[in-house]
């Protein structure tokens, strides 16, 4: 493991450089450890706290493993305490010396004090070596039926890490029906919660391929069973009542009576100190209602007051967690809010990020009878000596001031921002100031009095500039001094840098020749030239059409450039609402922090590697072990999420191309590990390598000796050449993947160094990226993994289209071939799996 | 289900780690998030939730130390940022406080409050009483039991009882020599008062603390004089919702040991305990600022640690300031505080003096926002009294005790 970049970068004295330390502490260990002196214990102590000190700071202690065991046989619990903790961590790379600790862990297994017994199994559990499964079976079934609840709980959740170890062995000993039992019957609340977390997960990764798992797991939402939890929650600790709670919102009621059973017995938990209780509460009341318009109303009104305490009372942070879902709940339903509105007053020590949740919040329930304060209170940040704040309380303002409350009042405090003389305030008050003139004309008067006072020097920033420059053009009839103001403009034309000002002038010139003529000319001529020869493409355009539109017909110019303008009543809302409904439907979740549905972020180009690194290098064929709570981030490899993989990929890769080199480090790290253990699979295996001799040549063969001697499956095929460097966009695939036919399905066996190669990330695509076939898509998880790949033909543009999908535990891939030339497809074919064959050999 | 939980001090370094599941989450992500926060400039201002490339990424800052919670899968935030909230109130009363040298000094006790708070990414127990019973604190009392009876350990060996126990807040039946009982009302004063010396918003936060060291299995009935002014209360698990359903009366067993047995709020205060009086003019590139602070109505008991601070705006480039009571400090931050401590009878405490603007600039545009602190003891600001305190059966040698204090929380005053 490497130890962490930023400790490098601030290195403590007291670190000390790793190996010689390491070395000595094993010594000392080795003397200890058949050490039966009075006193032992103690040295011990110390020798584990600096190992576990070493661990701790990320310096890798990994090789006294073997000392730490022969050490382990004490009974002083701390010692005990610390040794599980140093075997978790370490036995998943030392899977032959963790067979040392299944003794021990066994043996403490049978303690006669729960609390040992109980740490042990913890710890058992925790080693997910996945060739000792065998040894977990016994120690968990005699948990499970330990008297000691403590034990119990340890078990069951024991039970969930063994079917994330083994599927197959939990599932063979029957260990999800011992957990329904007991959920049902047993007696502590915290045993009857891991039960039911330990369920819902197991449940549905089985529900995929077991009718009968799919049965229970809908069991799981079935009256007698969501009752059964609702009327206990009390005993549960607050963890586990979120947890219950996260099932009421699944379970569908039967009748409105069902309905209001539910509500009465949560009602209660809207007083819960913890926010957590609180807020999946209110998702059930909320999804409970949906259907029940006014009831829905009613729990908006109860759920209010709670929320609004839980806003003021918790840290910052989880006010911030707790204003964006009562942002969306405002802006549902603002009207209901609109009493309330003080407690969205910022305070002054608040993190901006919570602030700015607020000027939101308070824009949105800004009505008749309170705009006045709000806009009072919003007045009050401009001055604030946070800039973006500042900055946002006015977007604020004008935002009010578009929703057509006391337009009156806000247009004279947005006059007053423009005599503070503050640029930012002045820049943004400028873009609000055009944005309610579009909206109300009949204001021009009393903005453009004030506007023209303002000197364009003093404005710096292009979208205010921009803004003047409109009212400029737009005004120009009012604004004595207008066609003079735009002419010095225009004159500075080359220190301009912003072409969105620049565009603005040309506009803003021809509106103003329109009007006046005479004074404008010229400075018209000097834009339309200065336009022309601009290098923007858009501003040079657009320059020509008003120079070619003039010459053809200044009246059309006219009608063209400054017809006359309808106030615009509505602005564009910038989310539709059935986004806002699809964010609402997945309240209580991360879907709210982002302001976006949950499958516009959840982010599977990333989980594959994850799983990839991970599961696979288990060598387990266990499923993806995250629970199913979103399906949406299963990676299903089928078509419909092929798109959507695809139209992500794009947005995250300015995202992975932010994190620095830190980040890569792992994957680079990971690859090289991997790859001295594929030098030694290749030393150790010349069998193995001589199963798949004629593959190897073939592909030689191919770029070197020619194909004469090819002993290539199919030597009837001409060779093909492929465009390394060909590009095919994501639409374009899924299109063509659905109109061409398939034109050749092939099965051939992957060899075991490719299967072993998998586990890198990205590996494959690499590799079949070196002979000119390109992946657009992956995705799968183990033992499927599925691939998507496209390729070129040098000369001309046809492209071949292929479906790959490589089962691990059978190490053969299928092969679906679809093309623009059918009759080459058999060569593209042939070329893929040649690529394919050489995959993961030195 | 979280997947890692991480501990970075102050200058970045990764001082714990905690994997929780199968899916070992790599250091690297850490490096990646210090980043993030340098590039924010302070890590308190970085989003309590964040997306990495490769996880989400739960964050909550306790004096200076980072608590970092990953996941890859979606779960309520607010789930994972309350139970990180949790972790940092039990981890700073085990350690008496939570810096560096704390956390690195007693990480093992802190890898084993992990160990029994979450478990497979699934949080387990928080309540501090039970924690207690499972690992004892490192306090002088255990290191000298440990001295005396040369058992070091700090595990106690009781088992854990309070998950047996049908209240699971309590454990199953604590014994002392002494029955006492302690009730608090701590509470907090959070203000705006406008620049025209206007209350804009004015109430109290309240909570009701409670240190109950009772043997056995007490039922204790609490009950104020005046519960109507009560709004938005929250009550620990402990409180039955019932009797205060029907005639306001907390009803419960409480916890061992200190806990909040519920909080509250209330709204709509005409007045403040202190009134401040700032006054600001600038002209030709100086301001005088004179800023007046005295009592508005006397709460009966003395006003004590007053204080107020302000941030200097940053096209300030000198000031001079003085004042008749009390001493001023700024700091190199442009934070300027005023300690007054006590109004004096004789005289109103003034603060006074000049500040100098950046040349170029004529008049101040920017004005700070003054934040108040107080603190009186005795006396509930709200207006809240407990009435009385009953046990259902009177354990021998009891001893109640009541005690009330305010105190300024939010309190801002504009200019």
């Amino acid at each position: 493991m490497a130890p962490p970049a930023a400790s490098q970068r601030y290195p403590s004295p007291s670190q000390p450089s790793g190996k010689s330390e390491v070395s000595d502490l094993k010594t000392q260990l080795r003397q200890l450890a058949g050490s039966r002196a009075p006193g032992v214990d103690d040295s011990k102590r110390d020798l584990y706290k600096k190992v576990i000190s070493y661990m701790t700071i990320g310096i890798d202690v990994s090789s006294v493993f073997g000392e730490m065991v022969m050490c382990s046989a004490t009974s002083d619990i701390v010692l005990k305490k610390m040794c599980y903790l140093y075997v978790g961590n370490y036995a998943k790379g030392n899977p032959d010396l963790s067979l040392l600790t299944i003794n021990f862990l066994q043996r403490d297994c049978k303690d006669e004090d729960p609390m040992i017994r109980g740490l042990a199994l913890r710890s058992l559990c925790s080693l997910r070596v996945p060739n000792l499964v065998e040894y977990l079976v016994g120690p968990l079934g005699s948990g499970l039926k330990d008297n000691n609840s403590y034990v119990r709980t340890i078990a069951v959740t024991g039970v969930l890490k063994l079917y994330h170890i083994s599927a197959s062995t939990c599932i063979d000993a029957d260990f999800p029906a011992t957990l329904k039992s007991l959920m049902l019957h047993d007696s502590d609340a915290q045993v009857v919660a891991n039960c039911l977390s330990a369920l819902q997960e197991i449940w549905s990764l089985e529900a995929s391929h077991s009718e009968e798992a799919c049965r229970e797991k809908e069991s799981l939402l079935s009256k007698p069973v969501i009752y059964y939890f609702l009327n206990r929650i009390k005993e549960f600790n607050e963890w586990a009542q979120c947890l219950i709670l996260e099932l009421a919102v699944k379970y569908v009621p039967s009748d409105s009576n069902d309905i209001f059973d539910i509500m009465n017995l949560l009602e209660d938990r809207l007083q819960h100190a913890n926010g957590a209780v609180v807020l999946a509460t209110v998702k059930v009341f909320l999804q409970l209602t949906l259907s029940m318009t006014d009831v829905h109303q009613q729990v908006y009104e109860r759920i209010k007051s709670p929320l609004l305490t839980l806003v003021s009372s918790g840290s910052p942070e989880q006010s911030y967690a707790i204003l964006s879902h009562l942002h969306l709940l405002v802006v549902r339903a603002p009207f209901i809010f609109a009493a309330d509105y003080k407690h969205f007053y910022c305070q002054y020590n608040e993190p901006s990020y919570v602030k700015k949740l607020k000027l939101e919040m308070l824009t949105a329930v800004a009505n008749e009878s309170n705009t006045y304060e709000i806009v009072t209170e919003l007045c009050e940040y401009a001055a604030n000596v946070d800039i973006a704040i500042a900055r946002e309380s006015i977007r604020a303002v004008g935002k009010i001031a578009l929703q057509q409350y006391d337009v009156n009042a806000i247009v004279d405090r947005l006059l007053q921002f423009l005599e503070m003389e503050k640029d930012y305030v002045t820049a943004e008050t400028l873009v609000l100031v055009k944005d309610l003139l579009r909206k109300y004309p009949q204001w021009s008067h009393d903005c453009i009095s004030v506007v023209g006072g303002i000197s364009s020097k003093n404005i710096q920033e292009p979208k205010a500039k921009a803004a003047l420059i409109w009212m400029l053009g737009e005004y120009a009839q009012d604004m004595s001094d207008a066609p003079y103001v735009l002419e010095n403009l225009i004159e500075n034309w080359e220190e301009e840098h912003s072409a969105e000002v620049r565009l603005h002038l040309l506009t803003a010139a021809m509106k103003c020749f329109f009007k006046r003529a005479p004074e404008t000319q010229k400075a018209l001529g000097i834009a339309l030239a200065a336009g022309i020869a601009d290098f923007h493409q858009d501003v040079h355009d657009r320059a020509l059409f008003y120079y070619r539109v003039l010459q053809y017909d200044v009246h059309v110019a006219e009608r063209v450039v400054s017809p006359p303008k309808q106030a615009v009543s509505v602005f564009a809302d910038t989310q539709s609402s059935e986004i806002k409904d699809r964010i609402f439907d997945e309240f209580n979740s991360l879907s709210v922090i982002y302001q976006k549905p949950s499958y516009m972020f959840t982010d599977k180009e990333h989980r594959g590697p994850f799983e990839f690194s991970d599961e696979l290098g288990n060598i387990s064929i266990s499923p993806e072990a995250s629970s199913d709570i979103v399906p949406a981030q299963q990676f299903e490899a089928n078509d419909k999420d092929l798109l959507l993989g695809i139209d992500e990929k794009d947005d995250n890769k300015g995202l992975s191309n932010n994190n620095g080199s830190a980040y890569t480090a792992p994957s680079l790290e990971s690859s090289s590990n991997i790859s001295s253990q594929m030098q030694e699979l290749a030393i150790s295996g010349p069998a193995t390598s001589a199963t798949t001799p004629q593959s190897s040549f073939g592909f030689d063969d191919l770029f070197g000796l020619g194909l004469s001697t090819a002993p290539a499956p199919t030597p009837s095929s001409p060779l093909l050449k492929l465009n390394p460097r060909a590009a095919l966009d994501p639409g374009a695939f899924q299109q063509k993947w659905r109109q061409l036919p398939i034109s050749l399905t092939q099965e051939c066996s992957v060899n075991p160094q490719g299967i072993a190669a998998l586990t890198v990330p990205q590996s494959l695509i690499r590799h079949m990226q070196s002979h000119s076939i390109h992946c657009i898509a992956s995705g799968g998880q183990s033992p499927n993994f599925k691939f998507f790949f496209f390729a070129q033909k040098e000369s001309e543009p046809s492209n071949y289209l292929a479906e790959c999908i490589i089962n691990t535990s059978s190490a053969r891939a299928q092969i679906k071939v679809k093309a623009d030339e059918q009759s080459t497809s058999q060569a593209f074919t042939t070329v893929f799996e040649t690529a394919l064959s050489k995959f993961g050999l030195p | 289900m979280l997947q890692c939980i991480f501990l970075i001090s102050d200058s970045g370094e990764v001082m714990l780690e905690k994997q929780l599941t199968g899916h070992r989450v790599d250091r690297s992500i850490c490096a990646w998030f210090w980043d993030q926060s340098i590039s924010q400039g302070d890590s308190f201002k970085l989003l309590p939730v964040i997306a990495s490339p490769t996880h989400y990424l739960f964050q909550i800052v306790r004096d200076g130390i980072t608590l970092l919670a990953c996941s890859q899968v979606e779960m309520p935030p607010l789930m994972a940022i309350e139970f990180l909230c949790r972790v940092a109130d039990v981890l700073s009363e085990y350690l008496g406080g939570l810096n560096e040298d704390l956390v690195k000094d007693n990480f093992i006790i802190v890898y084993e409050l992990l160990d029994e708070m979450i478990d497979n990414g699934f949080p387990l127990t928080t309540e501090p009483s039970i924690l207690r019973e499972m690992i004892a604190p490192p306090n002088l009392v255990s290191k000298m039991l440990s001295v005396v009876t040369g058992n070091a350990s700090n595990v106690s060996d009781t088992l854990p009882s309070g998950a047996g126990s049908c209240v699971p807040w309590r454990p199953t039946d604590p014994k002392y020599s002494s029955n006492e009982v302690y009730v608090d009302l701590v509470e907090e004063m959070d203000a705006i008062v406008n620049r025209d010396g206007e209350l804009v918003k004015c109430e109290i936060y309240g909570e009701v603390q409670m240190n109950s060291q009772l043997s056995g299995f007490p039922d204790l009935t609490l009950s104020f004089a005046n519960p109507s002014i009560l709004e938005d209360m929250r009550f620990h698990p402990c409180v039955r919702f019932r009797p205060w359903e029907s005639h306001q009366v907390l009803s419960f067993v409480p916890p061992d040991g200190e806990f909040k047995l519920m909080s509250y709020r209330v709204k709509k205060l005409k007045n403040t305990p202190v009134y401040v009086k700032p006054q600001i003019t600038s002209d030709a590139g100086t301001c005088r600022i004179s800023v007046l602070v005295g009592i508005r109505s006397d709460p009966g008991k003395t006003i004590e640690s007053i204080t107020l601070s302000f941030q200097l705006p940053h096209c300030v480039s000198s000031a001079d300031l003085s004042s008749n009571h009390g001493t001023v400090t700024i700091l190199s931050n442009k934070t300027c505080t005023w300690t007054i401590g006590r109004i004096p009878k004789d005289k109103t405490p003034c603060l006074s003096g000049t500040l100098t603007l950046e040349t170029g600039l004529e008049r101040l545009h920017v004005f700070p926002t003054f934040k108040l602190g107080f603190k009186i003891m005795g006396i509930a600001l709200s207006g809240l009294r407990i009435e009385k305190l009953d046990l259902q059966t009177i354990p021998p040698r009891l001893y109640k005790g009541f005690r009330a204090q305010t105190r300024a929380g939010e309190f801002d005053v504009r200019l």
